[in-house]
């Protein structure tokens, strides 16, 4: 908004030196307004954009009688003091009542807000996620010699298909085992070499010292004939 | 099924395109019929005939410009996609940012990152609640089979497989 309003500033600064004469009657009271929002630009400006407004006052009879602005507005703040007085309890309550239910809308709208930001934050940053857990196999896999032999150099990785398409979703549990909490993770990778699919599982466990996740093992199907199975990592 | 067997993401700009196109064209149809019919002279004719004219004119323009929107989003979608190699949501995230700030392109840099900021809390807020809705659905169903035994791939023995 900022810029628009500056560049119509130049614009009417523009017309105002180039032809008095082309102006139109309406755009007499545009370059009032803008003589008042472009206090930033050198002096001379401002007064020929006065006199050029006061030149069309003349030339096109008086339209808007040539009252210079400062005039009508002390006029019309005299008027809403005299008006305020008359404002009666019940339209105070009503007001009140009104804005008390836009506040609680708003309190609201910030609450919704405020949790979807929250559980965008935890999928994204926190390192018990299944996301980030999900990443950190992929890049284990990405750097395995034999993923690398099966599949190929650049390996693309891709959790559940949704009904659009997007397949951002990778299916976990969670479950509690001997008192720690366990995740397992589901994905699929898909290699340069055509038709090559694998299922990757991961499992990790809490370690309850440092509060991470730790991975258990880390296995990939491959889904050849016949079934393949690559171990990365087995902890157990 | 064959729909499945494909790679979803080439296909899915025409499809985000289009549905984009359709839910502002219908939203603004809804819209300008009402703007269009208070904004009319007195009597239904005059009226309807209002309504039907704004529709006519404004609605195709907002389709358009979702169209534009949510076609271009899908495109920096896809090429990060192909990019990173993995689907997230931060791929969404940035599209969103850069769909914004490409189409703020015109009102100079301070404009195109104040666009992008938006752009990537509207995708950020949309996946939060994509997110959310996933995992409410998924705590619906029952849980699986008990799990408590190790996969069979890493001991000879068969695996029953878990599904959420």
């Amino acid at each position: 908004l900022p810029a628009s309003l500056g560049r119509g500033c130049l614009g009417r600064w523009l017309l105002g030196t180039r032809g008095w004469a082309l102006l139109g009657t309406g755009t007499g009271i545009g370059s009032g307004s803008c003589s008042c929002s472009c206090r930033r630009w050198p002096h001379q400006p401002p007064l020929l954009l006065r006199a050029a407004r006061q030149s069309i006052g003349t030339q096109a009879g008086g339209l808007k009688s040539a009252k210079p602005g400062g005039d009508s507005k002390d006029v019309s703040v005299q008027r809403a003091l005299n008006e305020e007085t008359l404002v009666s309890a019940a339209q105070k309550v009503k007001e009140a009542g009104r804005d008390f239910t836009y506040f609680i809308v708003v309190l609201v709208g910030i609450g919704v807000t405020g949790g979807l930001f929250y559980v965008i934050f935890k999928e994204l940053f926190s390192s018990s996620s299944p996301n980030k857990i999900y990443g950190d196999a992929l890049e284990k896999c990405r750097s395995h010699p034999e993923i690398i032999g099966v599949f190929g150099d650049s390996i693309k990785g891709y959790g559940e298909a949704t009904r659009r398409g997007r397949r951002q979703h990778v299916s976990h549990i969670e479950y509690i085992k001997d008192g720690l909490k366990h995740m397992r993770l589901k994905f699929y990778i898909e290699g340069t070499e055509s038709g090559k699919q694998g299922t990757v599982h991961v499992e990790v466990k809490e370690n309850l010292e440092t509060g991470r996740f730790e991975v258990r093992y880390i296995i990939v199907d491959v889904e050849t004939y016949p079934r393949r199975t690559i171990v990365i990592e087995d902890n157990r | 099924m064959e729909e499945y067997a494909r790679e979803p993401c080439p296909w899915r700009i025409v499809d985000d395109c289009g549905g984009a196109f359709t839910m502002g064209a219908i939203g603004g149809g809804i819209f300008q019929a009402i703007k269009g019919f208070r904004n009319s002279p007195v009597g239904v004719n005059h009226r309807l005939r209002g309504s039907l004219t704004a529709i006519k004119t404004r609605a195709p323009q907002l389709g358009g410009s979702f169209a534009v929107w949510g076609g271009l989003f899908s495109m920096i979608d896809c090429s990060m996609v192909r990019m990173r190699g993995k689907e997230d949501p931060w791929n969404s995230i940035t599209s969103g940012a850069l769909t914004g700030a490409i189409l703020a392109a015109r009102n100079g840099p301070v404009a195109m990152v104040g666009s992008a900021a938006m752009g990537g809390i509207l995708l950020a807020l949309i996946e939060g609640a994509g997110i959310l809705l996933t995992r409410f659905a998924s705590t619906q169903f029952p849980n699986g089979p008990q799990l408590s035994e190790d996969p069979a791939q890493l001991q000879p023995a068969p695996f029953s497989d878990y599904r959420q």
